[in-house]
């Protein structure tokens, strides 16, 4: 209860013009890159990660749940209107929105998304101020031996929620963690992997490795899909969007059901607390488990609102899901968790069971923000810019890849002022550009790196208090509850077979 | 032949790379000194998964590409990632001798023409112009971070 009181407190710091500018900024920032393809909320997140050096961490923070949230919703529009989804969790959208685009009824469809969305965001937010302190206490009573099995379940599951290429997968996790253990040992005064370079004795910093992961590497993707990029931009001049299709008739809102929207919204939190499952699963799965339940199964992906509805509320609320283990545990649960751990590092707040206890001050701000952002910027952003996001999903190429690119190679660079970083994003932004080619999920890697000097540490702490015995990870409780845990997760999501997808459309996560 | 060698190269890479880290790691030295785990004890593990991991992946490329009769390469255009790289790296290089003014709008002009044809070439410039000042104002005077100048 006291930290909901402090969540409803830190509403008041919206109240100063700097913070809400940069809060509604940031949502802006995260429905424009969400909403033109090819673009994610990821990206645009890695590119302001180095202006966060300046901000204070906690403005840092509240600008970027509310881009977190951004990148959920801003995918249906065009996923909608011109059946390209914006970000992979809008995927499922596109199976009824763009059908109804079709049959004339485009309006209603976004009308439904920009609902689904904000009462997605809303609950998995809510879900998330009332559930956290607890999980946070929780993770207290976790020991140095749980902590490592808690972390090789967060590896483990990254790992096979792969589907179809769970070797690769675990390839990317080993690369990620090969990196991590460049540099300085964490017990001991020796450097590992350096090859002679001092540069490399502080080992590899985060920034680059995000900014090389998900910038460079998205912009040597795209050069290879001018053509598409083309096409993309000739679909959206022949739509037109008015700002009264956000606001759908209140009786098909009742049609779809507060059932339909809470137990999406449901779902889509508890696939975000999974590590990697992250919004286009969630929002696949609620739109799973209304078509099973529907009475008209077949009338989906034709043109159902309540398919929008699933999908949308679902993906908005994994926000608040995936932000459980990334606040608790310090593990993040996708991409954006990940970057977003990677600013409470880089202005050195240590990440934990911890930051909920020691730090509610800092917390409580960012729930507040998300719950804002859901509540308030979704319907008032969609309202007031949706008619001409498509004018701004439709920009030039050229100028957008061009400003990537400068964003991206100057911003590792503000780290250390050093070209080493720049070089280093460099490098990285090679090795995940290939990897991607070769179907390799980079997240893993990322997940890899930032967990890689945790499990290491824990590991090699567990074995000394237990005079180097393995059965500590089965004779200790907590450790036990993790790796019966792995073993669920392992039947469920690498032995049981797949849900099929009923509208058709490929997963990806 | 050739198609098939570029499509494994990366594997195969993967997998040299991953028997290079073992091997580094081997030489750090014992994983065990009187019951306590050294710093070479978790590379170790980690080294023979990869090595594990990239072998299979090695092999499994291997059968898979023999298999493959037809040349399903992209269509895009192979030279375009290379070329960026390599401006990447001019640009990093120019960037802390020149200073951030003449190599960013050189490095944004360049990008713009490799995401469009080569037509309008002056607007080009302005543009990059505008986007290198812009940034300028974003790093410089609102962040405050401190970009090298000619004067160093």
């Amino acid at each position: 209860m006291e930290f909901i009181i402090l969540v409803a407190s830190s509403f008041t710091k919206l109240l100063d013009p700097v913070v809400l500018a940069y809060v509604i900024a940031g949502f802006i920032i995260g429905t424009i890159f969400s909403a033109i393809p090819g673009l994610t909320a990821t990206l645009a997140l890695a590119l302001l990660l180095p202006l966060t050096y300046s901000l204070d961490v906690t403005i840092a923070l509240m600008a970027c749940a509310s881009i977190y949230m951004a990148g959920m919703c801003g995918g249906s529009i065009t996923a909608t209107t011109i059946n390209i989804p914006g970000a992979p969790s809008s995927m499922m959208t596109a199976l009824d929105g763009y059908p109804m685009q079709q049959q004339g009824k485009g309006a209603l469809a976004l009308g439904h998304a920009a609902i689904g969305s904000m009462a997605g965001g809303a609950l998995g937010a809510m879900l998330l101020i009332g559930l956290a302190p607890f999980i946070a206490e929780a993770s207290l009573l976790v020991q140095t031996t749980g902590k490592f099995s808690l972390l090789a379940f967060a590896v483990i599951v990254i790992v096979i929620a792969q589907r179809g290429k769970v070797i690769k997968a675990a390839m990317a996790a080993c690369i990620g963690l090969m990196l991590a253990t460049i540099g300085l040992d964490a017990m001991e005064p020796v450097t590992r992997f350096t090859f002679g370079f001092s540069n490399l004795t502080a080992g590899i910093d985060l920034m680059p490795v995000i900014i090389g992961t998900f910038a460079i590497s998205e912009i040597l993707i795209q050069v290879g899909a001018a053509k598409e990029s083309r096409q993309t931009t000739e679909a959206m001049s022949k739509v037109k969007i008015r700002r009264r299709d956000f606001i759908p008739p209140l009786a098909s809102i009742r049609k779809i059901g507060i059932v339909c929207y809470v137990k999406s919204s449901l779902i889509g939190y508890f696939v975000g607390t999974l590590p990697g499952a992250g919004g286009s699963m969630g929002s696949f799965l609620a739109y799973v488990e209304t078509v099973r339940t529907s009475p008209n199964p077949e009338s989906y992906g034709k043109g159902n609102p309540k398919g929008i509805a699933a999908s949308e509320s679902a993906n908005n609320a994994v926000c608040g899901g995936a932000l459980v283990p990334m606040l608790t545990f310090g593990i993040p649960g996708d991409p954006i968790t990940a970057i977003m751990l990677g600013v409470l590092v880089i202005n050195g707040i240590q990440p934990g069971p911890q930051l909920m206890a020691g730090q509610a001050d800092l917390i409580a701000p960012v729930l507040a923000s998300l719950l804002f952002s859901a509540v308030v910027l979704i319907p008032l952003t969609l309202f007031l810019l949706g008619p001409y996001f498509i004018k701004i999903v439709a920009i030039r190429k050229d100028v957008l890849y061009g400003s990537i690119a400068l964003l991206a190679v100057v911003g590792s660079y503000v780290a250390t002022y050093s070209t080493f970083q720049m070089m280093m994003a460099l490098v990285l932004g090679v090795l995940a550009y290939y990897m991607r080619k070769h179907d390799f999920p980079v997240i893993t890697m990322l997940l890899g790196f930032i967990l890689g000097p945790n499990l290491e540490e824990f590991l090699r702490r567990s074995l000394a208090l237990s005079n180097g015995n393995p059965m500590t990870f089965f004779t200790s409780l907590d450790s036990l509850f993790f790796v019966v845990l792995t073993l669920v997760f392992v039947y469920f999501l690498a032995i049981k077979k797949p849900l099929k997808n009923p509208g058709g459309a490929a997963q990806s996560a | 032949m050739f198609y098939f060698y570029k499509k494994i190269i990366f594997q195969f890479l993967i997998f040299i790379v991953s028997v290079a880290y073992l091997v580094t790691a081997i030489n750090l030295g014992s994983p065990m000194v009187d019951g306590g785990l050294q710093p070479s004890f978790f590379p170790l593990i980690i080294g023979s998964f990869a090595v594990l991991f990239s072998g299979i992946l090695l092999f499994k490329e291997w059968i898979l590409e023999k298999r493959r009769a037809s040349d399903a390469g992209d269509e895009s255009s192979p030279y375009a990632a290379p070329i960026i790289v390599f401006l990447t790296l001019i640009y990093i290089t120019a960037f802390s001798t020149i200073g951030y003014f003449i190599p960013s709008v050189l490095f944004v002009f360049s990008m713009m023409l490799m995401f469009s044809t080569k037509e309008k070439l002056v607007q080009k410039a302005v543009i990059s112009i505008v986007i290198v000042a812009l940034g300028y104002l974003i790093f410089e005077l609102l962040f405050g971070v401190r970009l090298p100048t000619l004067r160093g």
